[in-house]
């Protein structure tokens, strides 16, 4: 049957791909860095009980509350079904090759005299630029976008099922409405493209990334130093200064709190440094008791699948009914006292 | 157990019997004579002689072209006409030679036949050249330009003759006889008719003759269907381990007729050795089909069903060929391409900038080459000439843009080598989007397709 081959084909595979690439968040050796490092933060803040180090990880990183919850489990359905669509749709995407060709010849056409001006450079020095370039502008990209996410009142509505998450584990960065993976999919290219186009201009012929285990060694680093984490209910943080340049697992958790003071707060991805900049940079503080969710006003009142798929249109269109000029565009609290 | 013992000798011996009965399926060999008219001893209506003679004059003329010491030498230019456009049983071949254990058969071109260049080039006016000159023309204000030309090679204005004459004959004798002339309007109902002769006095039909025709410009031997494009590739390179592979009659001499292969399936099986085409095999595939078909008529004239299935195998030849031209193009706009970053890299390196110069005479060879088929290429010519120009950019800027009424070359500053390193990848461009070839070779662009790849796919849904 088509739809068995298909499942066992291509989905199947992709899931698990999902699981083993490097150059996925989630991969297993990711994973399992992100587990370790929990422990030994929890011994740590155990003041160095091994047992009660143990206890603590278990409680907060283990334990069936977190990963059979009620919120784990609309994690999963959402998991499994977004990547089964996301399969369906990807060819019908724009080509990121396309996008990429389309946009050197651009760069050719109205710099007709800058092609390969750079090409005498030294392969080294080309591959470390190229490597930050795209690591910085990847980075922005996925603040700029979070931003908006928040900000827009019709991306808010689609962003929330992912805030909608009340237990938080490293499959929540799964919780995504598909609308939301089709804006992400429109970042990469719009990043990579503008990348490679670039410098194949510039250089004048193909780049090499500086990678570990052909992943971008920036992220790799970010990886492995525990970015699953931000997903979890392990607040590390990375200290006062680091956090004005780094985003810690437990600045990440306070941008999915409840508490009406840390509502739109920490939108980075990897670097704080955006968030510094732009005036909504929180830092994490060790006494920090956080609950995640929604409000009651904002809450899902459910965790099926269709509610997921079906309600941010729902929400827009009552809204629209209702407001169809955006007059009230504080969709959510943005405000401390708000509420 | 007699029973058995037979079976299994049956099985061993069954493939090495239907192996020479296969293999005489695949040779563009011998085909009876079918002409109902003919009363002679006759017994194969293939012929092809004066095509593959001519593939001969092309590659003498070439070897010539690189001969001039600088100066103006009016014999050289005589001899390269007497090959181009004369006539005489007794001109030397002068390539392809013997090499080694490689020996060629025939020491003259008249041991063949004895025709010209001249008469079966392309004679419309070839717009990728200034002064709207003809097919014949430009090839002989080339062969006047290599006669006085260093090793035919003028560094100044960035021309290697031979091989712009050598690429662009290619097209315009080659190709353009075989697509334009006897797979098109010689394969319609009232041209050549398959149940006359194709001349008085022969004893092979005017469709059989014709179809011939078509395959000796394609330079391909009989035995081609049974060899891979490396081997191929090797007999046209004349290596001592191709002589076996050649010598398909085992005389111990590799004959020009059918058993060597010239330019234009040189280049197809340049690019199926990439494995990602198959234009020698496909090209000659449909040449031999065709034959079969033509032959199964029997001396009859062809019905239009049987003109409509040669006029299928026409238009795969036609298409592949056509191709093989469009990956020869792409291929050295990206040498050139390499060419011009080695140069910034080391402007006073003279290697360097002569194999820019060889590489550009290829380019404009063969992209002219393109120009002269069955069919009028519209903007994708003019967008070619125009990017690639009647001359290359030189390391200082400089390009020839005209050609005066003496015959000397008008130079101009062109915006320089950066912009048209530029040119040559939309070259590249151009010949994929318009022709969608698959071998690509020296493909410049291909490196953004590596780096897509290494950053991989991501996820999508991976939400922050």
């Amino acid at each position: 049957m088509p739809i068995l081959d298909w499942i066992n084909g291509e989905y199947i595979p992709h899931l698990l791909d999902g699981f083993l690439n490097p150059q996925k968040r989630v991969s297993l050796l990711y994973l399992s860095i992100a587990a370790a490092l929990a422990i030994i933060w929890s011994v740590y803040v155990s003041r160095g009980s091994v047992r009660k180090g143990f206890l603590i990880a278990r409680d907060k990183l283990f334990s069936q509350r977190v990963w059979f919850s009620h919120s784990a489990r609309g994690d999963y359905k959402l998991l499994l079904a977004n990547h089964a669509l996301l399969l369906l749709i990807a060819p019908l995407l724009l080509s990121k090759l396309t996008a990429t060709t389309a946009l050197f010849f651009f760069f050719i056409d109205i710099f007709p005299s800058g092609a390969a001006v750079l090409s005498s450079t030294s392969p080294l020095l080309v591959a470390i630029t190229y490597t930050i370039f795209l690591f910085l502008l990847d980075d922005f990209s996925r603040f700029a976008t979070h931003f908006a996410l928040h900000r827009v009142p019709a991306l808010w509505a689609f962003h929330k099922i992912h805030h909608s998450a009340e237990t938080l584990s490293p499959l929540t960065v799964y919780r995504t409405h598909p609308l939301e993976a089709v804006i992400f999919s429109f970042r990469a290219i719009v990043v990579q493209s503008s990348a490679i186009s670039i410098f194949v201009f510039l250089f004048g012929s193909s780049v090499d990334l500086v990678s570990i285990y052909g992943v971008n060694a920036i992220l790799f680093l970010f990886n492995v130093t525990g970015s699953n984490l931000r997903h979890s209910h392990i607040p590390i943080g990375y200290g006062r200064l680091a956090e004005h340049f780094l985003i810690s697992p437990a600045q990440h958790q306070i941008h999915h709190s409840l508490d009406p003071n840390h509502y739109d707060r920490n939108f980075g991805a990897a670097l704080a440094i955006w968030d510094w900049i732009a005036g909504s940079l929180c830092k994490s503080r060790t006494d920090m008791v956080l609950k995640f969710g929604l409000t009651d006003r904002e809450n899902l009142q459910s965790q099926k699948l269709l509610h997921f798929y079906f309600s941010p249109f729902r929400e827009l269109f009552d809204r629209g009914r209702n407001d169809p000029f955006y007059r009230n565009r504080n969709h959510r609290n943005l405000t401390k006292n708000a509420v | 157990m007699n029973k058995r013992l037979i079976a299994s000798a049956f099985i061993i011996v069954a493939p090495a019997i239907a192996t020479p009965a296969s293999a005489g399926d695949a040779v563009y060999g011998k085909f009876p004579v079918t002409l109902k008219s003919w009363m002679g001893n006759e017994t194969n209506s293939v012929a092809y002689t004066g095509q593959i003679a001519r593939q001969v004059l092309h590659d003498s003329l070439k070897k010539l072209a690189g001969k001039g010491n600088g100066k103006p030498n009016a014999a050289l230019q005589a001899e390269m006409m007497l090959y181009f456009e004369g006539k005489g049983k007794n001109r030397k071949i002068l390539a392809p030679t013997s090499k080694g254990p490689f020996v060629i058969k025939q020491k003259t071109v008249g041991e063949i036949s004895n025709p010209n260049l001249a008469g079966k080039t392309y004679k419309g006016t070839v717009s990728g050249m200034p002064n709207n000159m003809t097919g014949p023309e430009l090839i002989k204000f080339w062969i006047g330009k290599a006669a006085s030309a260093n090793k035919g090679v003028d560094m100044a204005n960035g021309y290697n003759y031979p091989q712009l004459i050598s690429k662009f004959i290619l097209g315009a004798v080659f190709y353009h006889q075989a697509v334009d002339n006897y797979l098109d309007e010689k394969m319609t109902a009232g041209n050549k008719p398959n149940n006359k002769p194709y001349k008085k006095g022969k004893h092979y039909t005017g469709k059989e003759h014709s179809w011939d025709e078509a395959f000796g410009y394609f330079g391909f031997p009989a035995h081609g269907l049974m060899l891979s494009p490396s081997q191929l590739y090797d007999i046209a390179k004349r290596k001592p381990t191709a002589v076996s592979i050649a010598d398909a009659n085992s005389d111990g001499k590799i004959d020009l007729y059918n058993e060597m292969v010239f330019g234009p399936a040189y280049y197809a099986a340049g690019s199926d050795k990439s494995k990602k085409t198959a234009y020698a095999k496909t090209i000659g595939k449909a040449f031999l089909d065709g034959r079969k078909l033509i032959a199964s008529a029997d001396g009859n004239a062809l019905n239009s069903s049987q003109l409509g299935q040669i006029a299928q195998y026409a238009r795969v030849i036609e298409e592949n060929w056509e191709k093989t031209l469009a990956e020869a193009t792409f291929k050295y706009a990206g040498s050139c391409f390499k060419d011009l970053q080695a140069i910034k890299a080391n402007p006073s390196d003279a290697k360097v900038l002569a194999k820019y110069v060889k590489h550009w005479g290829e380019l404009k060879g063969f992209s002219l080459a393109m120009q002269t088929g069955r069919k009028n290429l519209g903007d994708t010519a003019t967008r070619l000439n125009r990017l690639i120009g009647f001359g290359p950019v030189m390391p200082n800027s400089s390009q020839v843009i005209d050609i005066d009424s003496g015959g000397n070359y008008v130079k101009d500053q062109a915006s320089g080598i950066n912009e048209y390193m530029g040119h040559m990848l939309k070259v590249q461009k151009l010949i994929v989007d318009k022709y969608g070839i698959k071998a690509r070779k020296n493909d410049q662009l291909a490196g953004m397709s590596d780096m897509l790849k290494k950053l991989g796919s991501g996820s999508a849904a991976e939400n922050d």
